[in-house]
């Protein structure tokens, strides 16, 4: 092979490409194509059976893409759930839920980078551990618990126990840590509050870190299932969209009609999908540090 | 030092620390407690009767109460080991494909590959469960292009659970291979170069520089992977409703049953708390093995 490299004259560079290192080149570049088409084909085929008629879908052979794409499907949506309600529950678990977390965590990860105090280790350590512990091991008292303060069956037992968590602090104290202690001394000396120190002082200068949690934050709390379902206890009025969808699910075990299921999906899908789209820099950054530096 | 009084600091502390500890730790505790205790979870804590140990008789015996639970305790742990030994060599592979510089197309593969991770597990479940069908669905047709028979995917118990893990790995292997890839960006180069000198060829580099120096990494992205096996559900409670035969009922699925839909807010518990140092053995049992690993690196 390397013979072949020798003799090639410089002018026709595109065949010993394929020889010796670029055939690894080759080979590299194949399985890119391949994950990526294996990596997006399950959501390509949903916006694509979303599209298709009632008979398409059910079609044997599955057909892959419709004669002639329509929006039918989403407008059935609507038809068997109120699409507006959910995607109004959605945001409002959603954008409440990370507002909250935004200001407890750095407040929380403020503390702990930056004030020196007994146990703080040891608090700090406990906190962490709950980040490992499954939901479905405090499933059942925190359901009860919910109930005493009144809060069953309404977004705000959705939304009240996750006003804080154990990522959020640990990802902000991470960052502060960075945070030159001669910039907070100086807004001591000036006179500054503790509270404005953190929102005037620190925020700014952590805002990668404060996007990468809200939109984390948003995503996760946009997506969960478990919580919402346990707590909602039926009051479909209150469902956000991923609830929603297994209503569609149980309405086309009748109507036959995948397209409008996979509508759905659609459309709870798109909100995280966009605001991935555009800001992916900040959540692999964020993995990036919890990952290497935890 | 001098400003920071314990006023302050409770001010900081004080709103994280009460939603996790209301929120978290006394229901953890309560979990552990109420193991022990009859309790319907219909009624306030104040009903519940201590009676020792009969909850972890009952959830290992050879009732259909034990058969069940002792059935979702081994699903479960199929379920997870097989997506950890699924998840940790994929996403080495893929996060090599995204870091090497020598062909383009690295960046574009992780963001597709992370845009999944974006997708609610709900949708995955949907779109999974239509691709899935046997007749209708494009897994079976593509698989017949290479000359593959049909498979039975979701409806028959022997491939249901690994249908779900499959479903599983594809939703979150985004995630772990920018784990990996984070693991990879903090190899020095220049162990790599010292080797080219020595005249390694490309898989002893691997071998020797890459895996072992991505051990912590793999410690982390086996803990994180056993924690989210460990919470599937809503393939589960939304297509296989723990079926066939029992085949796909995993613990989160089964202890919300009971617990919640059941009411048997005791019984619950006690399956919670097995779940709990279940996950605790395997966790240190982690640490033993990449700690190991590590000291000879």
């Amino acid at each position: 092979m390397t013979t072949t490299l020798a003799t090639t004259e410089p002018r026709s560079n595109e065949r010993p490409r394929w020889n010796g290192i670029s055939l690894s080149k080759a080979i590299i570049f194949t399985l890119i194509i391949l994950a990526s088409v294996v990596a997006a084909f399950p959501l390509v085929w949903m916006v694509l059976t979303s599209l298709k008629t009632p008979q398409e879908t059910m079609a044997v052979p599955p057909v892959w893409f419709p004669a002639t794409p329509n929006l039918d499907a989403y407008r059935q949506v609507a038809d068997v759930i109120s699409v507006g309600r959910s995607f109004i529950n959605s945001a409002i678990i959603a954008v409440f839920t990370t507002g909250a977390i935004l200001v407890t965590s750095l407040m929380a990860g403020y503390a702990f980078a930056k004030y020196q105090f007994k146990g703080r280790n040891v608090l700090f350590s406990v906190l962490i551990a709950t980040m490992f512990l499954p939901p479905i091991v405090t499933l059942i008292p925190l359901y009860r618990i919910v109930g005493y303060l009144g809060l069953n069956a309404s977004l705000a037992g959705v939304i009240v126990p996750n006003l804080a968590n154990a990522f959020g602090i640990f990802l902000m104290r991470q960052f502060i840590k960075g945070v030159p202690d001669e910039l907070i001394d100086a807004a001591r000396m000036d006179g500054a509050s503790e509270l404005k120190i953190v929102f005037q002082i620190v925020a700014p200068s952590v805002m990668p870190a404060i996007a990468a949690l809200a939109l984390f934050a948003f995503v996760y709390h946009w997506n969960s299932y478990l919580w919402p379902l346990t707590v909602l206890q039926g009051n479909t009025d209150q469902y956000p969209i991923v609830i929603s969808l297994s209503r569609l699910l149980s309405y086309n075990r009748g109507a036959m009609n995948t397209g409008l299921v996979m509508a759905g999906a659609t459309l709870a899908v798109l909100p995280p999908l966009i605001l991935f789209v555009f800001l992916q820099r900040f959540f692999v950054d964020s993995i990036v540090a919890t990952g290497v530096k935890g | 030092m001098q400003r920071q009084t314990i006023g302050s600091l409770a001010v900081m502390l004080g709103p994280a620390v009460a939603v996790i500890g209301v929120f978290i730790f006394v229901p953890m505790l309560l979990t552990i407690w109420l193991s022990f205790q009859n309790w319907s979870t219909q009624t306030g804590f104040e009903t519940a009767q201590f009676i020792g140990l009969k909850n972890f008789f009952d959830i290992f015996s050879n009732t259909s109460i034990g058969r069940d639970f002792k059935g979702a305790l081994v699903n479960t742990a199929i379920y997870t080991a097989l997506s950890v030994i699924i998840i940790l060599p994929l996403s080495v592979g893929l996060g090599l494909l995204v870091h090497q510089k020598h062909v383009k197309g690295g960046v574009f593969l992780r963001t597709v590959l992370f845009s999944t991770y974006m997708v609610p597990m709900i949708a995955v479940a949907l779109v999974f469960s239509k691709l899935y069908s046997p007749t209708e669905g494009p897994l079976n047709q593509i698989l017949g292009w290479f000359g593959i028979g049909p498979q039975t995917w979701l409806s028959s118990p022997n491939t249901a659970l690994f249908s779900i893990v499959i479903l599983n790995v594809w939703q979150q292997i985004g995630y772990f291979t920018v784990l990996v890839v984070a693991g990879l960006t903090q190899i020095p180069v220049s162990l790599y170069e010292a080797a080219e000198i020595d005249g390694a060829r490309a898989d002893q580099k691997f071998r020797t520089i890459t895996l072992p120096l991505l051990a912590n990494t793999m410690l982390f992205a086996s803990v994180i992977a056993i924690i989210n096996a460990v919470q599937v559900f809503e393939p589960v409670a939304l297509i296989t409703q723990g079926g066939p035969v029992n085949s796909t009922n995993v613990l989160t699925y089964h202890i919300r049953r009971v617990g919640i839909e059941r009411a048997q807010g005791g019984l619950g518990s006690a399956m919670a708390v097995t779940l709990m140092l279940s996950l605790i053995v395997a966790i240190v049992a982690l640490f033993a093995f990449f700690g190991r690993k590590g000291d000879r690196a």
